[in-house]
C-alpha cells in the first residue's frame, strides 16, 4: 500500500511583504525616543551607589555638573573654574526657573568640593539638586 | 505607412525586496546609538542663600533633631553616639514613627554634617540610609492607613498628600566648619 504525505494546500512561505512596515515602525519608535548625546564629558568619574533613589521625570529641566576624580569641574560642555559656576548657573536659572541640577560627582572625591559647588548653587539660587547615583543591587 | 509597433511595457515597479534590509540597517544604527538612561539619584532641596550678616540662629529642640556627623576618617556620630552607616536607618525609624501624629513644627529634622575631607561616597551612603528610613516609614504608613503600597498611589492623590504632610522629609545639610567664618 502506498502512503502519501498529506500536504497543506497553502503556500509554505512566510509573507514578507509587510516586513518593511514592521521594521519602519520599530525604527520610528527608536528615532523618537533617542536623545543623542549632546555634550562630551571631559572628566572621568564613577558614580556612587544607593538604594533609596528616585527618578527625575522631566529630563528637560535637568542641568548637569560633573566633578571628576581629579576635582575638575565641568558645566555644560567645558571645564570651568569654581568661581564661574555661579554665573553660569544663574543664567541657566533665569532661562529655566525650576531647573534641577544633577550633580555627577566621582565617588572618591572629597566633600569640600561638593560643598563649594553647593554654596555657589545657593548663591545662584538653583536650589533643587539631585546627587546622581546608580542603583545598588 | 510604416506602423510603429509599440513595445509593450511591463508595469513599472520599484524593487522593494531590499527595503527591509535598508530599514534594518537604520534600525540597528538607532538601536546602537540610543541611550535610554534614566537619571536616578537622591533629590534634595538646598536652603536659600542668606548673607552671613542676616543669618539668624533658630534654636531647635534636642527632641526633634537627629544630628549625623561624618568625619574624615569615616566615623559616624548620630546624636553623639558612634554608629555604623548601615545602622542609621534602623535607628532613625522609631524616631520618625513617633512623630507622625505631631504637628508640622515638631517633626524630626535630620541634620547631616561633614568635614571638608569626608569621602563623598560615605556621605551618599549616609544620605541614602536617612532617605531609606523615611521611605520605609512612609510605606508602612501607607499600607496601614490606606492598604496600598506607596508605588500604587497616584502622584496627585489626597493619600500621597497626607503622607507627605504627616511624614515630611526634612534633611538639613549643615555647612562644614571651614566655610563658617
Amino acid at each position: 500500500m502506498k502512503f502519501e504525505k498529506k500536504r497543506a494546500a497553502t503556500k509554505q512561505s512566510i509573507p514578507t511583504a509587510s516586513l518593511p512596515d514592521i521594521v519602519f515602525m520599530l525604527l520610528l519608535f527608536f528615532m523618537v525616543t533617542t536623545t543623542l548625546r549632546e555634550v562630551d564629558v571631559l572628566v572621568s568619574f564613577r558614580l556612587p551607589e544607593a538604594k533609596a533613589i528616585e527618578k527625575i521625570e522631566n529630563k528637560r529641566l535637568v542641568s548637569y555638573i560633573w566633578i571628576g576624580q581629579d576635582g575638575k569641574i565641568q558645566v555644560n560642555d567645558s571645564l570651568t573654574k569654581l568661581e564661574e559656576v555661579q554665573k553660569i548657573m544663574y543664567a541657566k536659572r533665569v532661562s529655566l526657573p525650576n531647573v534641577i541640577v544633577s550633580l555627577r560627582v566621582d565617588k572618591n572625591s572629597d566633600m569640600g568640593v561638593v560643598t563649594d559647588i553647593q554654596q555657589e548653587l545657593r548663591k545662584a539660587s538653583c536650589l533643587r539638586i539631585n546627587y546622581s547615583t546608580l542603583l545598588k543591587i | 505607412m510604416v506602423q510603429i509597433k509599440k513595445r509593450k511595457k511591463g508595469e513599472p515597479e520599484i524593487p522593494t525586496s531590499s527595503m527591509a534590509d535598508i530599514a534594518f540597517l537604520l534600525l540597528l544604527f538607532f538601536l546602537v546609538a540610543t541611550v535610554i538612561d534614566v537619571d536616578t539619584g537622591i533629590g534634595l532641596t538646598l536652603p536659600e542663600f542668606v548673607p552671613p550678616e542676616q543669618q539668624e540662629v533658630v534654636p531647635i529642640s534636642k527632641e526633634r533633631l537627629a544630628a549625623v556627623l561624618i568625619n574624615e576618617n569615616g566615623d559616624v556620630l548620630l546624636n553623639n553616639e558612634i554608629i555604623a552607616i548601615p545602622q542609621i536607618s534602623k535607628s532613625l525609624k522609631p524616631r520618625i514613627e513617633s512623630k507622625i501624629e505631631l504637628p508640622g513644627n515638631k517633626k524630626l529634622v535630620v541634620s547631616v554634617k561633614t568635614d571638608r575631607k569626608t569621602n563623598y561616597n560615605l556621605y551618599i551612603q549616609a544620605l541614602d540610609q536617612i532617605k531609606n528610613a523615611y521611605f520605609d516609614v512612609r510605606e508602612a504608613y501607607s499600607l496601614q492607613r490606606f492598604g496600598k503600597r506607596l508605588v500604587d498611589l497616584d502622584e496627585k492623590s489626597d493619600e500621597i498628600k497626607e503622607i507627605r504632610e504627616k511624614i515630611p522629609i526634612t534633611i538639613s545639610i549643615a555647612e562644614p566648619e571651614a566655610i563658617k567664618k
